[in-house]
């Protein structure tokens, strides 16, 4: 006995031993195994190796967000101060003349330079002179091209040199630095300012919405839960011509666990190389990168540098789950040295470990029901294990679905015959290869559910009036708000230009110790333009009324008490600068008119001045908004007004008028969702196209001598197409069920309402099925090919 | 080369195949009468069962001409030659071809169904053959439970169940032992001239051709009557 133990080592050592033998010999199986063996290899790698990549290029992630917020925040020019900085040899005047073009947002930059010591933007080696401009290469591309002939108009400056990559945050980031001149007297706080250098100064870390940050940590799981899923399912690619060749060592004395060692061996193989052929797939796809624009947004391939440990633990767990999935797929493969006993039938699955999935997600994710915003960030060790927990729990559900429903299965058709008897007699196969799909589906709507539940905790709903006006021009201070309504007006496309300027008038100049009280709104117009203000008794040049009924409550107390004819009111009055400050008599016949909504959705209250009522010297400083109605028929109406606005004065500012916005992050969030979701999706594809041509190559000879007797192709052709679809149906049902699950409980947590978008559910289990389609419709072609009788010939 | 035979119901004259380089017939051809059984021997590749795919219809040869019952096969379009197969020729192949996950009773009963006979009635046809190729007690299992001489019983049953007039056997015993390949012989040949059909046998043992009522061999691509030549 004590013998016994004591060699317990020694045994041990050597049966470690014999398994790294057992499993290298697997993989000089797989490397030696003539063409199928290499096909197989091949069929594997290409797709671990797509697994790969994908899991590589979002362990980059993190570093591509980090870069590009680097990137943004040195080139930050802050010109919201009310710091006054002294011209000197070190400071640089520059302001804000951001636009966009055909949809594409363009980063635009006035500069003057103060001294030679002027700070450098990141990116310049120099500082174009007046009329010239630095630009970027996608900018650059852009001017030159046929598309850009409008915005050449809008720069007219001399491309005088490139923005180099320091200086972008994307490699088709639109982005220019224009020379200006006399911009130290349009410096105001917000859009120009004078800097001694480039950056942030007061650097602050991404806010931590905890809501967001769960919705960033449920956008990781659910796109990676699919690419595991494909990855398990690429290293069981050509699984049956293995198992029968691991038959015949069988015959040659392999034990029943040499044999599975043997088969983790070459799953191993085929993992490793899908290692090396995922880094090459990542680093020609990083190449790439540089090239491509994906809903707004581009990235230098320096950026795409996974995180040491994240690829490190890629390495690591890629080859490790293939010969787990190997293992655990052997299992219920009976490999005798005559054959592979995998036709008899097999045992019914049982439920009650597969409902211990999703319940354990669910118990995880329990806790957290209700946190909400109010109480810190969410335990995201607990998030991530509650949702993939709730997602592999699809993945062990739908096999036990599948085969529950398909044995109650029966009548129909031959094709149908042909295909419900299939699925009964192995229909593991069958839900796995919709496995994937299934659990993107549920992702999916889970993610879905929460965008749609919290996008109106981000989504900015304007009062904007688009049927009055469609875009909005802001023309700064010092430009004459007449000619320039009057330039806007004539632009092509513009049907109305309401201009309308505002100030404010109180009782005395603005005193920090004693403001003026009241103080009420004072908008200028002409009748046309403060008709979409009030609405007006009757209206000549020269006329002033008082406004009625505006939004803010004590607004009409306020203005009748000013309202007395003869009283002196300093227009103006909250300026700083007294210079701006003008004082205006309240004239005899003042008339009432009742507030309406104007273009933004606003009743104002106050006075309404026609020009000719305006003091000369608060008309001479300009400035002002232009509402403008704009006719749809025309092309590229929106970039004629840019144009006009820009001629007027540079610093415009252009709005096109939309009903609502999503603010910056959300929006982000929910662009590369879609962006990993699409990858994620084609990756499903190609997985299901793979398998599905391997299970049809498989039954060649069968497929070729049921035609020989016979059978319609269309009879064969339905019937794959039913083995796909019953499977799919089943599969995008459970989907929909647990998607529907997860994304109660994640509103539950985030401390929203629940509510079901139906149609957002009927749309992904859509595009589930459409995948599932068009792989079926792809894999027509080849099986119509198989269905030759060449496939009868065996010599 | 053959030369067309009076009252033959199927006959090939000059059939020449290739594939690639490899030239499979050269020149073969071919007659049968109803009822009559025909071995066609050969060495492996000598081109015979291509000859068998040829007559029917399965492929279609580069040249010559096969006459069924007065109408012109190569001249048919695909799915007339389908369904001259469904109806008329019957098969059974080395492996049985037999699919899985069908029911043994399924597999025999698919022709009928694929002629549109309602499943019922072409179970209960399915099953009398079954009966008489000494089957029936197979009916519930899946050709993956039941040894390869059964299978290949099932696989002769399903050739014959929609009374073929010609049946076409490509190495029915190539995969089973001397005493299960003689039985199925046995049941196959007895089967057939039961109900007139006419049989085309590819082999190439001597022992089943002796089944036959006629030998034709195949030789590089080439056909040769053995009772003409005699």
């Amino acid at each position: 006995m004590s013998a016994h133990w004591e060699d317990l080592p020694a045994r041990a050592q050597s049966r470690a031993r014999e398994g790294v033998r057992d499993l290298f010999m697997g993989v000089r199986f797989a490397c030696t195994g003539g063409r199928e063996g290499w096909t197989r290899m091949l069929l594997t790698a290409v797709g671990v190796g797509l697994g790969v990549a994908l899991l590589l290029l979002t362990a980059a992630v993190p570093n591509v967000l980090a870069a590009r917020h680097q990137r943004e925040e040195a080139r930050l020019n802050y010109t919201y101060s009310q710091e006054n900085v002294p011209r000197a040899d070190n400071t640089l005047v520059i302001a804000d003349a951001d636009t966009s073009y055909h949809g594409k947002d363009i980063r635009g930059r006035l500069v003057e330079p103060e001294g030679p010591r002027a700070p450098l933007a990141p990116g310049l080696t120099k500082y174009p002179a007046l009329g010239e401009m630095v630009v970027s290469p996608a900018l650059r591309e852009l001017l030159a091209s046929e598309d850009g002939k409008l915005l050449r108009e809008r720069l007219p400056y001399r491309v005088v040199g490139t923005i180099g990559e320091s200086g972008l945050i994307g490699p088709r980031e639109l982005a220019y630095y224009a020379g200006a001149e006399n911009l130290a007297a349009r410096i105001n706080g917000w859009q120009a300012a004078r800097i001694t250098e480039f950056g942030d100064p007061d650097p602050t870390s991404e806010p931590k919405d905890p809501v967001l940050l769960l919705l960033v940590t449920v956008v990781f799981v659910v796109l990676l839960m699919p690419v595991a899923v494909f990855i398990g399912a690429a290293v069981r690619f050509g699984g049956e011509q293995r198992d029968r060749r691991l038959a015949a060592l069988r015959l040659v004395g392999s034990d029943i666990w040499m044999t599975r060692r043997i088969a983790a061996g070459e799953a191993l193989a085929g993992a490793l190389l899908g290692l090396v052929f995922g880094t090459v797939f990542f680093l020609i796809g990083r190449q790439f990168a540089g090239s491509v624009e994906v809903l707004g947004i581009s990235v230098f391939p320096g950026y795409l540098d996974p995180s040491p440990v994240l690829a490190a633990l890629v390495a690591v767990a890629v080859p490790a789950a293939a010969v787990l999935v190997t293992l655990l797929a052997l299992r219920k493969v009976a490999i005798e040295p005559l054959g592979v006993v995998r036709t008899a039938k097999p045992p019914r699955r049982r439920l009650w470990w597969r409902l211990l999935l999703p319940l354990g997600g669910l118990v995880l994710l329990y806790p957290m029901l209700g946190q909400g915003r109010t109480h810190g960030p969410f335990n995201q060790f607990l998030v991530v294990c509650g949702v993939a927990l709730l997602l592999v729990g699809v993945t062990a559900l739908l096999p036990w679905v599948v085969e529950t429903v398909v044995a109650r299965l029966g009548g129909g058709g031959v094709s149908w015959q042909l295909a419900v008897r299939r699925l009964q007699l192995n229909s593991g196969t069958a839900a796995r290869l919709v496995n994937g799909i299934a659990v993107a589906v549920a992702g999916a709507i889970a993610l879905q559910m929460l965008f749609t539940g919290v996008e109106s905790d981000y989504i900015r709903h304007s009062e904007n009036d688009l049927l009055r006006a469609q875009m909005q021009v802001n023309v700064p201070e010092g430009v004459p708000l007449a000619a320039a309504a009057e330039k806007l007006s004539a632009t092509r496309g513009v049907r109305q230009a309401i201009a309308l300027s505002g100030t404010d008038a109180g009782d005395r100049p603005w005193n920090d110790e004693r403001p003026p009280d009241p103080l009420v709104q004072v908008t200028i117009g002409d009748c046309d333009s403060l008709r979409q203000v009030a609405r007006l008794p009757s209206c000549r040049d020269g006329d002033v009324f008082t406004l009625k009924g505006a939004d803010h409550e004590s607004a009409d107390a306020d203005t009748a008490k000013l309202a007395e004819p003869g009283r002196r009111l300093h227009l103006n009055a909250s300026a700083e600068e007294p210079a701006r400050q003008a004082v205006w008599t309240v004239p005899a016949g003042l008339k009432s008119a009742r507030s309406v909504k104007d273009p933004t959705g606003v009743r104002r209250g106050g006075f309404l001045l026609t020009p000719a009522a305006a003091p000369a010297k608060l008309l001479s400083q300009g400035g002002g908004a232009v509402f403008l109605r704009i006719d749809p028929s025309v092309p590229d109406a929106p970039e004629h007004v840019r144009n006009t606005a820009a001629r007027v004065d540079p610093l415009t500012v252009t709005t096109l008028w939309s009903s609502s916005e999503r603010t910056k992050q959300f929006a982000s969030l929910r662009t590369g969702t879609l962006i990993g979701s699409i990858c994620v999706l084609l990756l499903i594809g190609a997985s299901l196209l793979v398998s599905q041509l391997e299970q049809l190559r498989e039954r060649k000879k069968l497929l070729a001598a049921l035609v020989a007797f016979g059978t319609r192709r269309r009879t064969l052709s339905l019937s794959v197409l039913w083995q796909t679809a019953v499977p799919v149906a089943l599969g995008l049902l459970l989907a929909s069920a647990v998607g529907l699950a997860l994304g109660a409980v994640l509103l539950g947590m985030a401390n929203t309402p629940v509510a079901v978008d139906w149609g957002n559910v009927l749309a992904m289990a859509g595009i589930g099925a459409g995948v599932v389609l068009a792989v079926t419709l792809l894999s027509l072609p080849p099986l119509l090919r198989l269905m030759r009788p060449d496939g009868l010939r065996t010599e | 080369m053959t030369a067309p035979v009076p009252g033959a119901l199927l006959t090939a004259e000059n059939l020449r195949k290739t594939y690639g380089p490899t030239v499979a017939l050269d020149g073969a051809g071919l007659s049968l009468h109803p009822g009559e059984i025909v071995a066609v021997m050969g060495p492996s590749g000598s081109g015979k069962s291509t000859l068998l795919h040829c007559l029917a219809g399965i492929v279609t040869p580069d040249s010559g001409s096969i006459t069924y019952d007065g109408h012109e096969l190569t001249a048919m379009s695909d799915s007339r030659r389908s369904a001259l197969r469904r109806s008329e020729f019957g098969f059974v192949f080395q492996f049985g071809q037999l699919v899985p996950e069908l029911t043994c009773v399924e597999n025999v009963a698919l022709p009928l169904r694929l002629n549109g006979t309602p499943r019922k009635e072409a179970e209960r046809t399915a099953l009398a053959w079954m009966e008489r190729l000494e089957v029936a007690d197979l009916r519930g299992k899946r050709p993956g439970e039941v040894s390869g001489g059964q299978g290949q019983r099932v696989a002769v049953a399903r050739a014959l169940v929609t009374g073929p007039r010609v049946l076409f056997a490509d190495e029915p015993t190539g995969a089973l032992d001397s005493l299960n390949g003689e039985r199925v012989m046995e049941l196959l040949t007895e089967a057939a001239r039961s109900s007139n059909a006419a049989v085309v046998l590819v082999t190439h043992e001597a022992r089943v051709a002796a089944y036959s009522d006629r030998e034709i061999v195949v030789r590089d691509g080439k056909s040769r009557d053995m009772e003409r030549a005699v």
